[in-house]
């Protein structure tokens, strides 16, 4: 042996050769893997969205598969949270001037990264009031997925929404019927709360006890998760024992959301019916249920400045 | 010393078991075993580690420092797992999820540094190899073990499927809820060393 092995130059050119080697090894396993890693992940959001709609196992297997189902029923856009319009172009554009250049935008956009990118054009910082669901910055663009029937009707409408809860961001969907007041279920696809405890938002009996509840009480988010027996009211969910932090961040989560600052914008628009007027990209919109529409007495009132910091 | 290459891979499953003998890597033993399917998922990704590590730091045992021999054995076992964590959400990306956290916690599973520190370095590649993969098995044994009381009692189920159908789906059994929460885990963990110390007696501390 040319070295003695405990010499300091040899535990220098050991430790180098180590790091070089290990390194290689994980960074070619994770560059080579992550196409597959994010299709993987692409079909649990879907599966997410699909099941939370309403959609069984059954149902995914009979359409032959989660993208042959969720592309055939949903349609997917891309809005401004701000004005609530469709913004497809200006999100791609706002994109590509953080430097992130994606195609296919409407299915690759990804808004937790707009989030955590903190870049100007795709995200806005909250200040500590506006930011109950704990998110730090607010991307600036969103998705909207929308279940659509086969004459152009609107059925569902799945937002995707966050908040945090005790340890994680708690990551999910919230399905909303047509008439955007009532929750067509709520889940959610990455959490990392106490198992047993927080981690019980996973439940499917839990997150059932969601389907039905109305959201709004005039032009309030009202929805909330409280103590006791709530089946019978119609604002409250029940919280889940042991996990009040949990269930906290999930009821800001729901306020921030369907509020003035998440999709509050949106939901004004879509009851009042003058949607369609920013892009084509997204038909559907066009096709607004004649009940929706007149509901237009209900819209929210969106203040007009959203008072979040630009910048 | 020299064992034959069957005695390296049994032993470590009845005679010299991680978990019953050597009572090490028991957290993870009981936060995965609640499905037979993630403790198989689990058991195989050790004996992966185990064994790969055990190679790895068996060949380079002549040109490891003393000084740094820990982090060195820790770096190739870190990555080892990051490797394993990877190829799981690139191809069972369910599985991965349900294990979530643990996966990239085998890194901190005491057998794999015991085998690393207390075998790899002073013997050859090919035994360490097999050392490794035997106690792999052990642990494995003893996961699937515990995995198979923990599904069929807490939730009527084997691999997902229905062997006792739960009252709540209409059929008969009352589930175990205790079966699901980790203590039940140390319940059988602790039977299953009783069950076999009574067999080999040998395996019983001198008081």
């Amino acid at each position: 042996m040319p070295l003695n092995k405990d010499s300091l130059a040899n535990t220098f050119l050991i430790a180098t050769l180590l790091c070089l080697g290990c390194g290689v090894l994980v960074s070619a396993a994770a560059v080579l893997l992550k196409p597959l890693q994010s299709a993987n992940a692409l079909n649990d959001r879907r599966v997410n969205i699909l099941k939370v709609s309403g959609f069984s196992d059954e149902d995914i297997a009979e359409a032959g598969g989660v993208n042959e189902l969720f592309e055939g029923r949903f349609k997917t856009t891309i809005i401004d949270l701000e004005t609530g319009k469709v913004a497809v172009e200006e999100c791609e554009a706002a994109l590509n001037e953080a430097g992130k250049v994606v195609d296919e935008v409407v299915k690759n956009f990804d808004q937790i990264w707009c989030s955590k990118s903190k870049k100007g054009p795709v995200a806005d910082k909250l200040d500590k009031k506006q930011d109950i669901a704990g998110i730090k910055y607010r991307e600036k663009f969103s998705h909207v997925f929308t279940l659509t029937s086969s004459d152009g009707k609107i059925e569902k409408y799945v937002f995707p929404v966050r908040g945090y809860g005790l340890w994680s961001m708690m990551q999910g969907y919230m399905a909303v019927e047509p008439d955007l007041k009532t929750v067509a279920g709520l889940t959610f696809y990455e959490q990392g709360e106490t198992p047993g405890l927080g981690g019980e938002i996973m439940n499917p009996r839990w997150k059932a006890k969601w389907e039905g509840k109305k959201i709004f009480d005039g032009n309030q988010v009202a929805l909330k998760v409280s103590k006791g027996d709530q089946s019978e009211k119609p604002y409250g969910v029940d919280a889940l024992s042991g996990a009040t932090i949990t269930s906290n961040g999930v009821t800001n989560m729901v306020k921030f959301w369907m509020g003035d600052n998440g999709f509050g914008p949106y939901i004004a628009q879509q009851k009042s019916g003058d949607s369609a007027s920013s892009s084509d990209a997204n038909q559907s919109e066009k096709d607004v249920d004649p009940k929706t529409a007149s509901t237009t007495g209900d819209a929210i009132h969106r203040p007009a400045k959203s008072g979040i910091n630009h910048g | 010393m020299a064992k034959s290459s069957k005695d390296l891979v049994l032993d470590p499953v009845f005679n010299n078991n991680p978990i019953a003998l050597q009572v090490l890597g028991i957290c993870s033993a009981l936060a995965v075993t609640t499905k037979l399917s993630t403790s198989l998922t689990m058991s195989i990704a050790v004996i992966a580690v185990t064994a790969c590590s055990g190679a790895a730091i068996a060949a380079i045992r002549d040109r490891i420092p003393n000084s740094i021999r820990i982090i060195v054995q820790m770096a190739i076992i870190a990555s080892l797992v990051i490797l394993v964590d990877q190829i799981l959400k690139a191809f069972y990306f369910s599985l991965s999820k349900e294990l979530a956290v643990f996966v990239g916690l085998i890194i901190t599973n005491c057998i794999v540094m015991g085998r690393a520190e207390g075998f790899a370095m002073k013997n050859s590649v090919g035994d360490s190899f097999l050392d490794g993969i035997g106690n792999g098995l052990g642990y494995g044994l003893i996961l699937m073990v515990v995995g198979f009381f923990r599904e069929l009692f807490g939730s009527g189920k084997l691999f997902g499927f229905d062997v006792m159908p739960l009252q709540s789906e209409g059929g008969w059994y009352e589930p175990n809820g205790l079966m699901l929460l980790s203590p039940s885990a140390f319940f059988i963990i602790g039977i299953f060393i009783w069950v076999l110390r009574s067999f080999k007696p040998e395996q019983v501390e001198a008081e």
